[in-house]
């Protein structure tokens, strides 16, 4: 025994040996970092029921609107914007004012003041020897232009011309206006009414007034300045640029409601959507039952539901007969039930606590009872 | 246990730290298992030695027995020497063969009776030395996974006491503290299993052994029965 007993410590201590160094440190787990999913509870009101607001600008209290900047009020304006009348379009950007007109109107006054002295010497060459006998006849116009400018289509030139002469001779200019017959170039419809009328002048210019080239000039410009704007007011007719002329509000669309909030999260438009909450509806349904009278003992009225429909007006009181209709359970208890839901319902009838501003939602109410909650 | 001996130690969950950091009882509960264990073990190796041996014996008894050699000279040779088993049964019941034989019995049912009780005290003797410290083995085995549970139990205890003054629930400092009372129960089981097992082992090796001397003893007792008719009819004859 003592052998055996010796064998068994020299076992044990060989093990416990062999234990302390294998298995005294287990390795570690290893724990992956899983890092925690936060999760949102939406409720299903900010898909349903959607205030106004700007759908770039932070979350807030209450959803608004980019202000607006017009104080006047307009009356059942829905939309929000600084219209006059109330448009669901949003609001367009405000434009760059169209420049076309200013713009062109310098085109026309400087062209034919810079190129008179280098071109008139070569016409002056040219047009008093040929076509002297020419303008005295009568302003024959469609002669000399080919002469000087061949690449020039001829037709536009023509019926310009025209209004352009008509014009000139309402204006008494075309008689003392020595210096634009010079231009050679029939491009734009001006200068080639300035030009036969012109030609004539310059014979008479050339031959007698040399001298009076300057003031004459001054004169010109003068009654050109007045011809330019008569004309151009005429010719530069354009629906668009009279339109921008007019357009001197920024806004162009949207709607007229006015908004003094600063801009919060919202959406495009406000979606109708209120509705009784549970502990209102509950309250309601709760005045609904203090007035039923229970009746005791009723069999078969085991899921059974009582629907109650009713229309109420803003006191609360009800408008006409509520409409009671049962579901499940045996046809003696609903008939007693469907009873008794009516007088409770009749009975409680201002009902009271009901939030005024929710009207909409509760002008008409739809109540579920489970009379086996009241039994 | 201190807060502070609670978060210096979350961090070691070897062997010996938990068996350091355990509570006396829990320490006690684990150094009496170890011993158990130890016990348990010392039988094992002791029983399956002598059963070995014994088996051997019996098969050498045997052996010589049925090989027509003369019983009394059998005997002669057995007598002086320490015998067990069937050695055992054979020289008890040769004694008082002899015993009886040469004072002269009258009667032949009487001597064949005391050579029975004889052979029954030797076998009775031979299967209790058989079945020595099998029931410390039985003891262990059933009683071991207890003893580990209670270990557990008080050590988990004192844990949560150090895990409520410590105001953490955090892992790292709940973890050790049960670790340490579970290696209890871990000891327990470690020396209940091999009980349990060597027990029913030996149980049945040390019921074969006692067959085997009962068988023996019959045999023996029908050939006594039949020497004792063959020599006492002459006798009687001549008287």
């Amino acid at each position: 025994m003592k052998t055996s007993l010796g064998t068994s410590l020299v076992l044990h201590t060989l093990v416990l040996t062999w234990a302390l160094f294998s298995l005294s440190a287990p390795a570690a787990l290893n724990v992956a970092d899983v890092e925690a999913l936060p999760v949102d509870i939406v409720p299903v009101e900010s898909i349903t029921q959607i205030q106004q607001g700007d759908k770039k600008a932070p979350l807030a209290e209450k959803a608004a609107p980019t202000p607006t900047k017009r104080p006047d009020i307009v009356e059942h304006a829905e939309n929000a914007g600084d219209n006059d009348v109330d448009l669901k379009n949003p609001p367009t950007p405000v434009k760059k004012p169209v420049q076309t007109e200013t713009a062109a109107a310098p085109e026309k006054a400087e062209k034919p003041l810079p190129k008179p002295t280098p071109e008139t010497n070569k016409v002056k060459d040219v047009v008093p020897e040929e076509t002297a006998p020419k303008p005295q006849e009568v302003a024959a116009l469609p002669q000399p232009k080919p002469e000087p400018t061949p690449p020039t289509p001829e037709p536009t030139p023509k019926p310009d011309a025209k209004p352009a002469e008509q014009q000139a001779e309402e204006i008494p200019l075309p008689d003392s206006v020595p210096v634009p017959a010079a231009r050679p170039r029939p491009e734009l419809p001006k200068p080639a009414e300035a030009k036969p009328e012109e030609k004539p002048e310059p014979k008479k210019t050339e031959t007698a007034k040399a001298a009076e080239k300057t003031p004459d000039k001054k004169v010109a410009d003068k009654k050109q300045e007045t011809a330019k704007s008569a004309s151009s007011k005429q010719s530069d007719f354009n629906a668009d640029e009279i339109a921008s002329l007019l357009n001197k509000q920024d806004a162009a669309g949207g709607g007229a409601k006015r908004s003094a909030q600063p801009a919060a999260l919202g959406g495009k438009k406000t979606t109708s959507g209120s509705s009784l909450s549970q502990s209102e509806m509950d309250a309601l349904k709760g005045q609904i039952q203090n007035n039923w009278s229970v009746i005791a003992g009723i069999e078969g009225a085991q899921g059974m539901v009582i629907t109650v429909t009713m229309k109420l007006d803003e006191s609360g009181a009800i408008i006409g007969r509520p409409q009671v209709s049962t579901t499940g359970g045996s046809e003696s208890a609903r008939r007693m039930l469907e009873g008794s839901a009516l007088r409770a319902v009749m009975r409680s009838s201002p009902f009271k606590n009901l939030p005024a501003d929710k009207y909409d939602s509760w002008s008409e109410v739809v109540v579920n009872f489970d009379p086996s909650e009241l039994l | 246990m201190e807060h502070a001996d609670l978060a210096a130690a979350a961090g070691s969950v070897s062997l010996l730290s938990l068996f350091m950091q355990a509570g006396l009882i829990v320490k006690l509960v684990m150094l009496g298992l170890m011993g158990a264990s130890v016990w348990t073990w010392a039988i094992v190796i002791d029983k399956y030695m002598s059963f070995t041996k014994a088996k051997r014996q019996f098969d050498q008894f045997e052996q010589v027995f049925w090989s027509g050699q003369s019983l009394e000279e059998l005997y002669r040779t057995l007598a002086e020497r320490q015998n067990t088993g069937l050695a055992a049964i054979f020289v008890a019941a040769m004694r008082e063969w002899k015993k009886s034989f040469e004072r002269g019995a009258r009667s032949p049912i009487g001597l064949q009776m005391r050579i029975d009780r004889a052979m029954d005290v030797t076998i009775a003797r031979e299967g209790e030395v058989f079945e020595a410290r099998l029931g410390s083995l039985a003891t262990i085995g059933s009683a071991g996974p207890f003893i580990g549970l209670f270990g557990t139990v008080v050590g988990i205890m004192t844990s949560f006491q150090a895990i409520a003054g410590s105001k953490s629930t955090n892992l790292a400092v709940v973890a050790p503290g049960i670790a340490e009372a579970l290696l209890a129960t871990a000891i327990g089981l470690v020396a209940a299993i091999p009980a349990v097992m060597a027990y029913n082992k030996f149980m049945g090796d040390a019921g074969k052994l006692s067959a085997r001397m009962e068988g023996f003893a019959d045999e023996f007792s029908a050939i006594l029965s039949r020497q004792i008719d063959e020599k006492l009819q002459p006798r009687q004859a001549a008287q």
